[in-house]
């Protein structure tokens, strides 16, 4: 069997933007918004409408009439808007349907088009389960074939999920894989798990343990999620509504404040990702920036033609901006509760034997993680609070504590670490063994899905 | 639409980024690997001294039908490789892999790396070309002695193999499939037949290969058929006839090898897709039928029941 040769692929479709690779690379081949631009139905069905033939019009206008009247009140659920899915319900499908289901874009390309009026944009993944499986299907498809170019025949595939995913979901992706693509094998694994795998390429890590504790920080929206011996503690997951975004608007309403030249959201985002850094002390910061003018900065953007320049200064935020994480009330007036805080929240939550290794290997995922010395004040202040409650209970018990250890992990894959957690565990020579083939589909159903063998790596 | 690029994209996304980040002064450390379809693997990896060095190796399962062929797969390669600028064939190949191409960043013209994406085709079309310089020496012998016995054979896929057959007025190309699925077996008889009716149906299509398509080996290839195959009986075979219209210049030879070389991904591909289309009708069909099942429920009245009193406030009552 050939197919034991070839790379394993990696996907990791997210709710902004999809990783796909192959097992054994150090990143993602591709990273590209979540996106699918279908074309616009009513666009289609004109058309489809318009090149068929006189002759059976008038009659299928009839028996469409009298199916329509039957579906007439269903709201569809698809993506077919109801003057489509009565003439799809005709008898005559082949005249009255083209090849519209072929006609959509992925990815970037899928933004670009969507800027015409012939396409429409969805995003078939919603706080990262998905959607719209007939969207999913066909973005797979093309992912697959046009980016990967591979045969789903002759490869393993990867995919993750969130976690508290529900079953069903897994059976779905499962039917799709096996029945659509013929996939040689599958393995489903949650995101943070992955995350966890990837910390292991950090020096700080010696024993390669599935348990810890993973802050997940995208775009919309922070998670932090236990892991026990790779499974998800999924009773004490906490969700922080405070991420990439919200710093980003943060620094643009900074720039409006002072009255910048340029207060874009592009400019915001760049300033974000290029300049600021988490600082210890944020008095002491300002008292820094105030005695030493060198750590202002200036942002120059420059049009295409390199003619004008506009020259964007970039102050105080540098360090205010990721602040909103452990300051939250600088930002925002609904949600006031420090990122250490919830983080030590969600250990107590947990079962108290797991909770020394959930302190001791607390794992970063994420774009909004990436700010430099994060990990170092994360780890400070949840040391802080742990001991501060330590010092209680021996002065309360009068016994003495062994101490817990509170050790913050970053490491350089932190950008992609769920993909690359993937890429990591299916390079392997025992992931194979580990999927789910083709054959045990077939031999047990859809249900085989819901269980998947843990990497017990040592 | 889902048409499938001959060039391997991610490639070419790879190669643009080399040359803009070396451009730049900031040269990426690059150890990726990137696949193809039929099995085919590459390898792009910096050279450790020179950061302007990449090296790119292939492996492919056609690389060892072809080799042997004509004056060498080799030879061929240089042939269409060393004249690029900044791309140079390394000897011996990479362990693992079986040709290994050098490439410099500094000279690499950016209309080069379309080429150097195409390899893979490239590759198969080695046996192409020997077909098409073959056609051309046969078509000047007299008629009657046109025919020769050179069959060429890609061994592309493990159970699928490529048959090329030149002679003097044409040159056939006999692809063999075997499905997975019992399902891509009918979704592939009904493409299949499509492709053969719709010369016949289509005035405008005239000038299109003849494709044919059997459950039986076509004569042509059946003195080079091993016999002993495993799965002879799920075999079906799809036979492309072309005629010198087909080949006339060497781009209209490129463009007719790209199209055949992706012959049978095209097809899967749209195997799968079609399946992927019927999920969605029957997505939207069970959706439909369960409309109909909720609206055609009928609400039981409870307060029929004995036991079902209520207080003055409409709350029940709970015993």
């Amino acid at each position: 069997m050939s197919y034991l040769n070839n790379h394993a692929v990696v996907m990791d479709n997210g709710t902004g933007l999809t990783k796909l690779g192959f097992a054994g690379n150090d990143s993602p081949s591709w990273i590209f918004p979540t996106a699918i631009a279908t074309a616009q139905p009513s666009n289609s069905s004109g058309k489809s409408t318009g090149g068929g033939n006189t002759s059976s019009q008038s009659q299928a206008n009839t028996s469409s009439g009298v199916i329509g009247s039957y579906f007439g009140n269903s709201t569809s659920a698809t993506s077919f808007n109801n003057f489509a899915s009565s003439l799809l319900l005709s008898n005559n499908l082949a005249g009255k349907r083209g090849t519209e289901d072929l006609d959509f874009y992925i990815g970037n390309e899928a933004l670009t088009a969507a800027q015409g009026p012939a396409y429409s944009l969805s995003y078939p993944i919603k706080h990262g389960q998905v959607e719209n499986w007939n969207h999913m299907e066909r973005f797979w498809e093309n992912s697959i074939f046009k980016y990967l170019r591979t045969e789903p025949e002759d490869h393993f595939f990867l995919l993750t999920e969130p976690p508290l995913n529900p079953p069903e979901n897994r059976e779905q992706v499962a039917e799709i894989f096996f029945e659509s693509f013929n996939c040689a094998g599958l393995y489903i694994a949650v995101q943070a798990v992955l995350a966890l795998a990837a910390s292991w390429t950090s020096s700080k890590v010696t024993d390669r343990s599935l348990t810890g504790t993973v802050i997940d920080s995208g775009d919309g929206v922070t998670h932090v999620i236990p892991v026990a011996e790779g499974y998800v503690i999924g009773s004490a997951i906490k969700n922080i509504p405070i991420a990439g975004r919200d710093i980003t608007l943060f620094i643009q309403s900074l720039l409006r404040e002072r009255g910048e030249v340029d207060t874009s959201l592009k400019t915001a985002e760049r300033i974000k990702q290029e300049y600021c850094y988490v600082c210890p002390d944020i008095v002491k910061e300002f008292n820094k920036f105030d005695r030493d003018v060198g750590k202002f900065s200036q942002f120059i953007i420059e049009n295409q033609g390199k003619t004008q320049k506009k020259i964007v200064d970039v102050g105080y935020e540098r360090f205010l901006a990721p602040e909103i994480f452990f300051n939250p009330e600088i930002a925002s007036s609904d949600f006031l509760t420090p990122l250490p805080t919830i983080v030590d929240h969600t250990i107590q939550a947990c079962p108290i034997d797991v909770r020394k290794g959930l302190y001791s290997n607390i794992v970063l995922s994420g774009g909004s993680t990436m700010f430099k010395d994060f990990g170092r004040r994360l780890q400070r202040d949840l040391r802080s609070i742990v001991n501060d409650r330590i010092a209680q209970s021996e002065l309360l018990s009068g016994t003495k504590s062994t101490g817990v250890d509170v050790q913050v992990i970053s490491h350089r894959r932190q950008r992609n670490a769920v993909w690359f957690g993937g890429s990591l565990l299916a390079q392997t020579a025992e992931f194979k063994s580990y999927c789910h083939t083709k054959r045990d589909y077939e031999e047990y159903g859809p249900e085989i899905v819901r269980n998947f063998s843990l990497f017990n790596m040592l | 639409m889902l048409h499938l690029q001959p060039h391997n994209l991610l490639i070419q996304k790879t190669l643009s980024e080399a040359i803009e980040a070396y451009n730049k002064g900031a040269p990426i450390t690059l150890d990726r690997i990137v696949s193809d379809f039929d099995y085919a693997t590459f390898h792009i990896s910096d050279s450790e001294q020179d950061k302007s060095i990449l090296h790119l190796s292939i492996r492919t399962k056609a690389w060892q039908s072809v080799s042997s062929l004509g004056r060498g797969i080799l030879a061929y390669l240089q042939d269409k490789y060393d004249k690029l600028p900044g791309v140079s064939t390394l000897q011996p190949p990479e362990s693992g892999y079986d040709y290994t191409m050098r490439i410099n960043l500094a000279e690499l013209s950016t209309d080069s790396i379309i080429h150097i994406s195409l390899l893979k085709i490239i590759i198969m079309s080695h046996a192409f070309q020997l077909a098409f310089d073959e056609n051309a020496k046969l078509a000047e012998l007299p008629e009657g002695r046109q025919d020769s016995s050179t069959v060429h054979v890609v061994q592309y896929r493990d159970d699928e193999n490529i048959y090329i057959k030149p002679s003097g007025d044409r040159i056939t190309v006999i692809f063999e499939t075997i499905f997975q699925g019992e399902t891509d077996k009918v979704f592939g008889k009904v493409f299949l037949q499509e492709f053969v009716d719709a010369r016949k149906r289509n005035r405008s299509i005239q000038s299109v290969p003849q494709v044919l398509f059997s459950h039986e080996p076509p004569l042509e290839i059946a003195a080079v058929l091993p016999s002993n195959s495993i799965s002879e009986k799920s075999k079906r075979f799809i036979t492309f006839v072309l005629f010198p219209r087909h080949f006339a210049t060497p781009e209209l030879q490129l463009s007719s090898v790209c199209q055949l070389a992706l012959f049978r991904n095209y097809f899967h591909y749209h195997i799968k897709c079609s399946k992927a289309y019927m999920h969605t009708r029957m997505r939207h069909r069970v959706d439909s039928f369960i409309k109909v099942l909720n609206r055609a429920k009928v609400d039981v009245d409870e307060d029929e029941h004995e036991n079902n009193r209520r207080t003055i406030s409409g709350r029940k009552m709970v015993y």
